[in-house]
């Protein structure tokens, strides 16, 4: 059901989470538990939105939401965006922090390294 | 006289009896006495039968007494005034009762008869008296006084009764049965503080029914179980006299209080039972009758067989009430169930449906009752009355009754008398009633099997507003997403469009506008409306919609697309007889070509003429079988600026006026809008000669010559079709070459806000809509979103403040009005920031 937004895949030792499409409040929640499910135990998230077309503020509060878990249980977490585009607005819009966010996925699985 | 009768003796001769008669010996020892007196009554001579019954030795009497010395006071005194006046005047009297007084002063009752005998000259001489025994006689009658006085009595008794018992026929219900009983003790038995208490046996209580309440130290009821000597008696069904008040110390400490506070001596308490008389093992108890005497009284049998008596004819009475009470409280119920069901029947959709059943229960049935139903995603409630019971105890019955489809009927606990029933159709649990009973009728659970058959009909009631609900919405969306899909616009033309569903909550018409390119040079326009209402019409119409869409060219025309139309219908019969209007725009040379099956002329507007309507290219209704299927169509050359009205019935057609009257209206209308900017120019009409309370659909297009500077969206409450808004919107922003920066903008403001409308403004109502107008200027893009829900504290949900934030964020102005439902108004430059 989820397939069109979310897929996941491993990279190295983090989780890759791919998301695409438009995530608003008719998939944000289901996207949402899906992930949770699937990166529950990882050691490392990388969350990929360079192929979001639309987030809204039900999309950042899954975002948020996920950020904040992942922060209390200690595992490294980055956001993949495009340097334009809809997620970044909406992530901007949002003051997300500058040291979440990553331009490049290769990049940001090096930094989650460290 | 002589006979000569064979077996009887010749009585005209002496008998000789067979011994000796000695007439001395006769006299002194005749069965009666005898008594020979002077006038005044001297004794002179008496017999032995007188002397052995009175006592006397013939030396106490002869020549010592009188006759009348003999007698006691009160005779002496009749004798004087009658006796011997009597005597005197008639010479005789018989047959005169008295009381002989015994020299032992017994008395004997005598019956006397007298002869005055006279001398030779007529003087009174000696008065000859014989005297016989009359105590058989008298204690006979002495008897018969008794027993009339008995009677008299028990007349009275019986009379009272009677009385009762007649009351009691005429007595329906229990209050007035109470009233006919208090009153049977006084009357009957001289007896006071009578109180009638009438066993509800569904509470275990008593209730005093009658009479003053002299006895009950606080309130009105008694427990079943109480210590009282009333409760005792409902319990054990027997006659309780209690005779003074030292013996209700004994047994009843409670009775004895009352008995000296209201001056009773004796109380008498007594079951008032159904069943046979006589028969008092296992007879019901339906009440208890107590009253009270002001002297201690024994109470003889007659008198308790009376009372048993009343008891029984009162519990019958009390027996046939309740029987009544039953029947006209089924009647009543069976009367309510009807009515509720005819009343629910008036309101098609559910939530008024809802409303309308709790307005039935509350106050009438309940004091406080609330439907809740699991539709869509959250529940919808609505509810009336109060006190409004604890929400997390509602909350678990809730749960509990939607798990096990069982209702729970609870009359204790901490919410009493609080109700939850299943709203269940074909095992699915749709949602739950809740109530509590108003104050006086029986406790839910006395009413288990009226309250299953209202929570069966009201589940089937609302399921069918429900399908009634879900249909219209499915029939609603489809319509809209047909109608409001992708409308063409370039600089050289505009259309405008609107549509109206009618004011009652009819189901959706078959009306339909559509405009679409055939090539990039011919423009068509069409609008249609299908026979009938509902879902299916509104599928014909996507098909029909859609078959012109197919079939349009840019070769074959109005005319021949109308042929083609035809055959198309042939195959789907509920096409058969609809009406379409179709015209066709070569965009190069502005020609109009146009041809009408069975609808409407359009009305054209150009500059500097008045409108005039569009008389050619006329045949039947598609598929028609009576009209004319020959398809013919008109080409009329269109000067720059013209104005293309097309139309349904619905705008013009009043059963109040004619048909030309319409069409005079509507040319006028449409003259006086002549200037007017094209945004807002259909729905402007529609509003001017319809207005808001229309009983028909309205459907309108309007081709401008010149583009549209207007996007204007309506979608259903689903969080569901925000995407498809914002495709529209994605793509009416690029065609306006707004900047990718400004769309992206636009885009998530919008989404913001309609959201907000989803989650906030119809929260309770899964079929509201939200209304979308966009226009675009050189300078700035403005977005208007209309919700006509109810909103409560959308600044308390954390993540829809989230949402506001990046509404003021994206945009440069967000202004609220919440006069007639919410209208978001947000504006925002174009160009980069």
């Amino acid at each position: 059901m989820t397939d069109r937004w979310v897929t996941f895949a491993s990279l190295g030792d983090a989780e890759l989470v791919r998301l695409a499409g438009e995530i608003d409040l008719s998939n944000a929640p289901e996207i949402g538990r899906e992930i949770v499910r699937h990166a529950g135990g990882a050691e490392a998230v990388l969350i990929d939105l360079t192929a979001v077309s639309f987030l809204d503020s039900a999309g950042v509060r899954l975002l948020d939401g996920l950020v904040g878990d992942l922060d209390r249980a200690g595992v490294p977490i980055k956001l993949v965006v495009g340097e334009t585009g809809a997620a970044r607005m909406t992530l901007q819009l949002c003051a997300f922090r500058e040291d979440l966010l990553s331009t490049d996925l290769d990049r940001a699985a090096k930094e989650l390294r460290i | 006289m002589t006979e000569s009768g064979e077996g009887g003796p010749d009585v005209t001769q002496d008998l000789r009896v067979p011994w000796e008669e000695d007439p001395g010996d006769l006299y002194e020892h005749a069965p009666c006495g005898y008594l020979t007196t002077l006038p005044d009554g001297t004794i002179v001579k008496v017999n032995e039968t007188f002397l052995a019954w009175s006592g006397y030795e013939r030396t106490d009497l002869v020549g010592r007494r009188r006759f009348r010395d003999l007698l006691g006071a009160g005779d002496r005194i009749y004798h004087e005034t009658h006796y011997a006046p009597l005597l005197n005047m008639r010479g005789s009297v018989s047959e005169v009762a008295f009381d002989l007084i015994r020299k032992d002063g017994r008395r004997l009752p005598i019956l006397v008869n007298s002869v005055l005998g006279r001398d030779s000259s007529g003087l009174p001489r000696a008065v000859r008296t014989t005297v016989f025994n009359a105590t058989e006689r008298r204690s006979y009658e002495k008897e018969l006084l008794a027993a009339r006085r008995a009677a008299e009595a028990s007349e009275q008794r019986v009379g009272a009764l009677q009385q009762v018992v007649a009351d009691l026929a005429a007595a329906p219900t229990a209050a007035e049965v109470g009233d006919a009983v208090v009153r049977a003790p006084g009357a009957a038995f001289g007896a006071e503080g009578a109180q009638v208490w009438l066993l509800d046996a569904d509470r275990a209580q008593l209730t005093l029914l009658a009479g003053a309440d002299g006895g009950a130290p606080a309130g009105d009821d008694i427990p079943l179980a109480s210590s009282r000597p009333v409760a005792r008696v409902a319990r054990r069904g027997d006659l309780h006299v209690i005779g003074s008040v030292a013996e209700a110390e004994k047994h009843f400490p409670e009775l004895a209080e009352t008995m000296r506070r209201t001056g009773h001596r004796t109380m008498v308490l007594l079951p008032l039972t159904a069943g046979f008389a006589g028969e008092s093992v296992g007879a019901e108890v339906l009440g208890v009758l107590s009253f009270g005497f002001g002297e201690e009284r024994e109470l003889s049998d007659s008198e308790l067989r009376v009372v048993r008596l009343l008891g029984h004819q009162a519990g019958q009475a009390l027996d046939r009430a309740r029987l009544y009470d039953d029947a006209r409280r089924r009647e009543e119920r069976a009367t309510f169930l009807a009515e509720t069901t005819r009343a629910l029947d008036e309101v098609p959709r559910l939530l008024p449906r809802a409303r309308r059943l709790i307005d039935r229960l509350v106050p009438r049935m309940a004091e406080w009752a609330a439907v809740r139903l699991q539709v869509g995603p959250a529940p919808l409630l609505a509810g009336e009355g109060g006190p409004v019971p604890d929400p997390e105890r509602l909350a678990q019955r809730v749960a509990l009754v939607t798990a096990n489809n069982k209702a729970e009927l609870t009359d204790d606990g901490p919410d009493r008398d609080l109700a939850v029933l299943p709203l269940a159709v074909g095992g699915r649990v749709l949602g739950t009633l809740a109530l509590r009973m108003a104050p006086g009728r029986p406790p839910a659970s006395a009413e288990a099997s009226f309250l299953g058959d209202l929570a069966d009909r009201v589940a089937l009631a609302l399921e069918n507003a429900r399908l009634y609900e879900q249909e219209r919405a499915v029939a609603r969306t489809l319509q809209r997403s047909l109608l409001a899909s992708d409308l063409p616009g370039d600089p050289r033309f505009a259309v405008e469009t609107h549509y109206q569903a009618a004011a009652q909550d009819l189901e959706v018409g078959g009306d339909w506008f559509d405009a679409f390119l055939i090539t990039p040079d011919k423009l068509a326009v069409v609008v249609g409306d299908v026979v009938g209402r509902g879902i299916d019409a509104a599928t014909t119409m996507g098909q029909l919609r859609s078959a012109i869409r197919a079939l349009a060219s840019a070769e074959a025309g109005p005319a021949r697309l109308l042929e083609r139309l035809d055959r198309f219908v042939d195959r789907v019969e509920s096409a058969r007889m609809a009406t379409v209007a179709y015209a066709e725009v070569d965009l190069s040379s502005n020609e109009l070509t146009y041809a009408c099956a069975g609808h409407l002329p359009p009305l054209l507007a150009e500059p500097g003429s008045a409108p005039a309507y569009l008389l050619e290219g006329r045949s039947g209704a598609l598929g028609t079988l009576a009209g004319r299927r020959a398809r013919i169509e008109h080409r009329v050359p269109l000067a720059a600026g013209s104005r293309l009205l097309l139309y349904t019935d619905g705008l013009i057609e009043r059963r109040t006026r004619g048909i030309d009257a319409g069409f005079a209206m509507l040319a006028r209308a449409y003259a006086g809008r002549r200037a007017s900017p094209l945004p807002g120019l259909t729905a402007g009409l529609a509003a001017n000669l319809v207005g808001p309370e229309h009983a028909d659909d309205v459907c309108l297009l309007c081709l401008a010559l010149g583009t549209e500077d207007r996007l204007e969206r309506s979608i259903g409450a689903d969080p569901q079709l925000i995407a498809s808004l914002r495709a529209d919107l994605r793509g009416w922003l690029a065609s306006h070459g707004v900047d990718e920066q400004t769309a992206q903008a636009v885009l998530l403001a919008s989404s913001e806000a309609v959201a907000n409308a989803i989650e906030h403004g119809y929260r309770n109502d899964p079929f509201g809509i939200v209304d979308i107008t966009t226009v675009v200027s050189a300078e700035a893009v403005e977005v208007r979103i209309t919700d006509r829900g109810d909103w409560q504290n959308p600044h308390g949900d954390l993540a829809r403040g989230r949402g506001l934030r990046l509404m003021e964020q994206a945009m440069d102005e967000v202004t609220f009005d919440r006069t007639d439902g919410t209208t978001v108004t947000m504006r925002r430059a174009r160009g980069q920031r």
